[in-house]
């Protein structure tokens, strides 16, 4: 191929989209740290000079029970919804890998989940777990598995759980899809030669077709990280960090701080340490996009 | 046993486990439709009812006739933010993708990994900054609020899809139009745009689909109930009328079906747009 060419003419065309992006996002996330050092709140929003009080914001944050618990929360969260979401998506795509009548469509129509507004999905969670009408206690009622209905969304371990279900039901088909399209690319000579030489299907699931797919799980795994770790909208609409915080995520309790309680400058703080986190994620994550690219190359 | 029978049998043991799968995994969905065609009495009902025995649309005509709460207007509202964000998207990321993806000059790297990791960014982190820049722009509580900062979300992820496909186009074609007197921008529009439009489909779908999903903005930039877009909609609706599930489960319902649209007539292309690495918001 020939090799680009240079000249100031690209920059002509990358040049609205990069202003665009570097006044939207880059000044929000500059203007989001020097925010976290000050002190603004509905009073001193509108304040020219607002005043800057230094790291007493993440100070504050530390000594604060509701933070360490968003911490884990969304640690927890997370692994859960990464553990349900790989395991049952993994299953599918294996399900899902043989040419049988409608495959193809079956596993389209299962995107649906994926697309539609987190907003209904947990609305539709919200319902199907409610103590008095929802279907998962009468279901299980009817079953005989309990006796007395269970407040799922009012108690914070069985609330986590509730979140940490309706989430797995919109990560399982990113990550059906993903890994369907990685099990295309393992020749089928490899596992019909492996067949023949006597390996049982886990040998061969262990041996060849787990260690073939090795980028296409890593990948999965970590952009699935980087998209359940922010998980908003959710939460918000079917907790809101409730019962009594127990339930807050970094991004939920960030919201409430600056716009439940105005504490524009905590908000900032904790969105922050949400974005730290995120962001050694994704460095970690194009660290191995371009190892495997100049292995492939 | 012989082969062919034992390999039609786990044909079958495949395709009972496909409808289980598919039973599972879609009953949420067929639950909220149904829930919103019952009466309010007979969602109450114990045992529940699979479907509803009095089929009552009351959940949807009573949101036209009146209301604080007009789902239609919302609907609107969504339509027209996520129209706008995706309209936005486009009109610049095509122009950037080409030049990333046809031309070599200095920063590229780093204007790539930049899209790259904006794409990974929780809206929690520009959320608050933009909500006081936006406040003392005076565009608060405007469409034009969530409309530009949905873009944000679009612009990234149109520009990483559609890059690849502009260098995919062999230089011979460059050479070709060249020749045939075309400037660059006649090139672009004449030779490239053409051949790059099932990768703008791909990124009109995805573009318009993250204003339509998007809460947090919305919510937070339009406080107006009247320019509420619809996700914001549901959430009013459900601090006021919690319990209310037909009239909840109605909205949620016409939320969706926009979605089920786009999805039967753009699968293709949405399935593309999910495998080429690139991802939800």
């Amino acid at each position: 191929m020939k090799p680009l060419r240079y000249g100031t003419i690209g920059y002509l065309f990358v040049l609205p989209a990069a202003l665009y992006m570097v006044l939207l996002v880059g000044y929000p996330i500059v203007s989001n740290f020097v925010l976290s050092f000050q002190d603004v709140t509905t009073t001193t929003l509108s304040a020219a000079a607002k005043p800057f009080v230094g790291l007493l914001n993440y100070r504050n944050l530390l000594a604060d029970g509701v933070l360490r618990t968003s911490v884990g929360n969304t640690f927890v969260f997370t692994l859960g919804c990464l553990v349900l979401q790989f395991g049952i998506g993994f299953a599918l795509a294996l399900l899902f890998d043989r040419d049988v009548f409608l495959t193809k469509t079956v596993r389209g129509i299962l995107m649906i989940p994926w697309m539609i507004p987190m907003t209904v999905t947990a609305l539709m969670f919200k319902f199907m777990f409610s103590s008095n009408v929802g279907i998962v206690n009468q279901a299980l009622q009817a079953i005989g598995l309990i006796q007395k209905p269970i407040e799922w969304l009012l108690e914070p371990r069985s609330a986590m759980l509730s979140l940490i279900i309706a989430n797995t039901w919109i990560g399982i088909p990113f990550n059906m899809i993903l890994l369907s399209t990685g099990l295309t690319t393992i020749p089928r000579e490899v596992l019909e030669a492996a067949a023949i030489d006597g390996a049982r299907p886990p040998q061969t699931f262990f041996r060849i077709t787990v260690p073939m797919l090795k980028p296409v799980i890593e990948s999965v795994l970590i952009l699935g990280f980087i998209y359940t770790f922010k998980v908003f909208d959710l939460v918000f609409v079917m907790t809101n960090g409730g019962p009594v915080n127990s339930t807050h995520l970094l991004s939920t309790y960030s919201y409430k701080l600056s716009f439940s309680l105005f504490k524009y400058s905590q908000g900032a703080a904790v969105a922050n340490i949400l974005f730290v986190i995120l962001f050694i994620v994704s460095l970690l994550y194009l660290a191995f996009v371009y190892r495997d690219r100049e292995g492939a190359a | 046993m012989n082969p062919s029978s034992s390999r039609r049998l786990s044909s079958v043991m495949i395709a009972i486990g496909m409808l289980l799968v598919f039973v599972a995994m879609m009953f949420p969905l067929y639950w909220m439709v149904v829930t919103s065609l019952k009466k309010e009495i007979e969602i109450f009902k114990v045992p529940p009812t699979l479907f509803p025995q009095v089929l009552n649309t009351d959940s949807y005509s009573a949101q036209i006739q009146h209301g604080d709460f007009n789902m239609f207007r919302s609907f609107r509202n969504s339509f027209l933010i996520s129209l706008g964000a995706m309209l936005i998207s486009l009109t610049l990321a095509i122009p950037a993708s080409y030049g990333v993806g046809r031309f070599a000059f200095k920063g590229k790297r780093l204007f790539i990994l930049s899209f790259l990791v904006t794409q990974m960014l929780p809206v929690s982190v520009i959320l608050t900054p933009m909500f006081i820049t936006f406040r003392d722009l005076h565009v608060l509580n405007t469409l034009l609020s969530a409309i530009l900062a949905d873009a944000t979300i679009g612009i990234p992820f149109s520009v990483l899809i559609l890059m690849s496909y502009f260098a995919s186009i062999p230089h011979e074609l460059t050479d070709a139009s060249r020749i045939d007197g075309c400037n660059q921008f006649r090139a672009f529009r004449s030779v490239f745009l053409p051949i790059a439009s099932p990768g703008v489909v791909v990124c009109l779908v995805f573009s318009f689909l993250y204003g339509w999903g998007d809460l947090a903005f919305g919510m937070t930039f339009i406080l107006d109930q009247t320019l509420r877009p619809i996700t914001a909609g549901i959430f009013n609706f459900l601090g006021q009328y919690g319990t209310k599930w037909s009239y909840l489960t109605a909205f949620a319902v016409v939320t969706t079906i926009p979605v089920v649209l786009v999805f039967v007539f753009m699968q293709k292309y949405i399935i593309s747009g999910l495998t080429a690495g690139a991802v939800k918001g």
